[in-house]
């Protein structure tokens, strides 16, 4: 499948968040999506301040927030230090006195110098002292890859911050999901909240439908983007749209019909929703975009474990990062992420209880290479 | 021109980074170089000032902008055009790529691509200098942005307290990604540098590689001696963009006269004569290096978990 192949199909509505985006007329980019979330924030709350290393340059957040420190002032779109601990407690010191700061992390990796305030302090702060304080904040963090981002510029931490209770992390998989998601958690959530943005989805079009007006979308919900009989995918941020590709490949080779449930909320998914799917189709594939040990590959099972272990009908199958960091070399780095050729394999050998299953594999290409043609990381 | 022969090595090191790192711009259209390339082309003078009189047991660790310093130090330019293509023979076996060069046979200890997460690393290597007793000076290359960062103030008090041989090289290029420096620091630099009782050293002409070696000599040679250590501020000027191959004057951050004053000065631009002469012996080497990578292998599947634990 070709660059345009796949971004075509995610244009005709079948990737987009949740069902209701098949009704969407509009095209609207990942990157312009965020922009649309930033401004409309800054518009319509004075509280509100973007505060992050670059918000106010000519790149603005790889065109996030381009321009909007021109239009709102560099009082409210901050360029910050190279201080990531200590601006993150300026955060926390201005949530707690009326603001509502939105960070930005050009790499998630850069965030994991800023450990110490997001986890002993802001996720703690509310609980520690008896609910008399409030740290409403957004972090948002980028995931890089691909083009030799290596070891120290990729890395998915999703899990890492979802095991801590007093963080809400999401990972929003389509424009639609970040329009859904950003205003509501701004506007109505007073906590701190995570997002996990994944770079190779800035250049992506997706539909998207504006709310009806008085109609209120759960923030922090999981949402079933692919009704399906045989199996069901779960699946975070870039997976879901690779888990949306695997389940057209086998609607159309073999009439196999996937479920695909868009976790989005990995702090507090909707279990319910993973569960009755499960039930209904006894067979279970997780994908995420990080490491599975001790991830959200691991956590999907321990609910499905304690819940209701009977209902699998075969062992559930895992994908995600090879246990390693990531390589440099680009015949490294394909091997290091799970494929679209590998994800559709474990579903059809899932499906029809056999390794040999006969059915047709897409071509092995580099997700990178179709979904984007990156050239150079800025 | 006659030029003493101290210069024409010099000279002739900065050179060969800045034809190196100009070989990369050329190549970087085919993608066989499938990694962000952070580079040094007007800053090139510090790197080989800062290495002449070091010695190979000396350490230093740097930045993602570790091209030169990985040059100068004397590292393999066949194995790093090896790492920018992702081949095994590679430093690093093709899981470096440019931003995580080494060299540990020269000293060169490593790159990271985290800023400032290497000047504690300088300082416990010369923790351990000083516990077991050797010789060695140790020097921690950073950006100005990095002294923003805790860690850095961290490791001056540690180094200070605990009378470590290391230099702070701090490369001052005024600039952050995009963000000046003023936009960003609310300090003098040396004034900083000093109330942690720190002794140090400004080198405004970083452009001059021939100041750079003496100052540094006199101090790697005082760190040698006394183990005290010492920050040193060079000045300097990045010509390209923060990352990537291209220029980016017409961003509106910067003013392209600074950059031009900033040439006016740089010996690589005015003694073309010179450069002229020295060129043809390098671009044969690149090119050897460049064969060399090209027709290297690819890491095979088993590199993927080789070397985790
Ligand atoms: C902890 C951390 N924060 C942010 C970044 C993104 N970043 C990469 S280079 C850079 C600027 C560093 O400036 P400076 O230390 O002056 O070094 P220079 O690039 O100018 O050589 C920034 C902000 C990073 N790599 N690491
Ligand atoms: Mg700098």
């Amino acid at each position: 499948m070709s660059c345009n192949a796949a971004v075509t199909s995610l244009l005709n509505g079948q990737a987009a968040s949740g069902l209701r985006a098949e009704a969407g007329t509009e095209v609207m980019s990942y990157r312009d999506a965020l922009h649309w979330t930033m401004r409309d924030a800054l518009q319509r709350h004075y509280s509100v301040l973007i505060m992050g290393q670059g918000v106010d340059d000519h790149k603005g957040i790889f065109g996030s927030t381009t321009g909007l420190a021109q239009e709102f002032g560099a009082d409210r779109v901050m360029d910050m230090p190279l201080a990531e601990e200590g601006m993150t407690g300026v955060a926390i010191g201005a949530a707690l006195n009326g603001l509502y700061p939105i960070q930005t992390h050009i790499r998630a990796d850069f965030s994991l110098l800023a450990m110490n305030q997001i986890i002993n302090l802001a996720a703690k702060y509310k609980y520690m002292f008896g609910g008399r304080f409030d740290v409403p904040m957004l972090i948002r963090m980028i995931v890089g890859r691909s083009w030799g981002q290596g070891a120290q510029h990729s890395q998915s931490l999703q899990s890492l911050f979802a095991h801590i209770p007093g963080l809400r992390v999401v990972m929003p998989s389509s424009s639609q999901s970040i329009l859904d998601t950003y205003p509501a958690v701004i506007d109505r959530y007073r906590g701190p909240v995570i997002s996990f943005e994944h770079r190779l989805m800035y250049d992506l079009q997706f539909y998207v439908a504006p709310l009806s007006p008085g109609q209120e979308i759960d923030p922090f919900g999981s949402r079933l983007v692919r009704p399906g009989e045989e199996v069901t995918i779960v699946a975070t941020s870039i997976m879901v749209l690779e888990a949306m590709r695997a389940a057209e490949h086998l609607a159309r080779v073999a009439d196999i019909q996937c479920e695909v449930i868009d976790l989005h909320c990995v702090s507090s998914p909707d279990w319910d929703l993973v569960m009755h799917s499960v039930e209904k189709t006894g067979r279970l594939v997780v994908a995420d975009t990080s490491w599975r040990e001790y991830g959200v590959c691991a956590e999907v099972c321990r609910v499905v474990a304690e819940r209701n272990p009977g209902c699998l009908k075969a062992p559930v199958v895992t994908l995600g990062m090879q246990p390693a960091p990531c390589p440099t070399a680009k015949c490294l780095e394909d091997l290091f992420y799970p494929d679209l050729r590998q994800l559709v394999g474990v579903l059809a050998t899932l499906v029809t209880g056999n390794e040999i299953h006969g059915l047709p594999l897409p071509d092995t290409q580099s997700m990178a290479d179709v979904y984007k043609r990156f050239k150079g990381p800025f | 021109m006659e030029y003493s022969q101290q210069f024409c090595e010099l000279f002739f090191q900065a050179l060969r980074i800045r034809l190196v790192e100009e070989r990369i711009i050329e190549l970087y259209p085919s993608d066989s170089i499938q990694s962000p390339v952070h580079l040094s082309i007007g800053q090139e003078a510090v790197a080989v000032g800062a290495c002449r009189d070091l010695r190979e047991t000396d350490l230093v660790f740097c930045t993602y902008r570790s091209h030169a310093y990985y040059l100068a130090k004397g590292g393999s330019l066949a194995e790093m055009f090896a790492e920018l293509y992702g081949k095994v023979t590679g430093c690093a076996r093709g899981k470096a790529g440019s931003m995580h060069l080494a060299a540990p046979e020269v000293g060169l200890m490593g790159a990271s691509a985290v800023v400032a997460s290497t000047i504690p690393h300088a300082v416990g290597a010369a923790l351990a200098a000083k516990r077991l007793g050797n010789d060695q000076v140790v020097v921690g290359v950073f950006g100005d942005g990095a002294t923003e960062e805790g860690v850095y103030h961290e490791s001056l008090n540690f180094a200070v307290l605990h009378r470590l041989p290391v230099v702070f090289l701090c490369e001052n290029n005024g600039l952050a990604v995009h963000s000046s420096q003023k936009a960003r620091q609310g300090y003098d630099l040396l004034e900083h540098a000093r109330s942690y009782g720190l002794s140090v050293c400004h080198i405004a002409e970083g452009y001059d590689f021939v100041k750079v070696a003496d100052t540094m000599s006199d101090i790697i040679q005082r760190v040698r001696l006394t183990r005290e250590p010492v920050f040193v501020e060079i000045r300097t000027y990045r010509y390209k963009e923060h990352v990537g191959p291209g220029e980016d004057f017409m961003c509106g951050y910067r003013q392209q006269e600074e950059w031009l004053a900033w040439k006016r000065q740089d010996p690589l631009e005015q003694y073309g004569d010179l450069a002229e002469t020295i060129r043809p012996a390098i671009m044969k080497e690149i090119e050897e290096a460049v064969h060399f990578a090209m027709s290297s292998p690819f890491p095979s599947v088993e590199e993927l978990l080789r070397d985790v634990v």
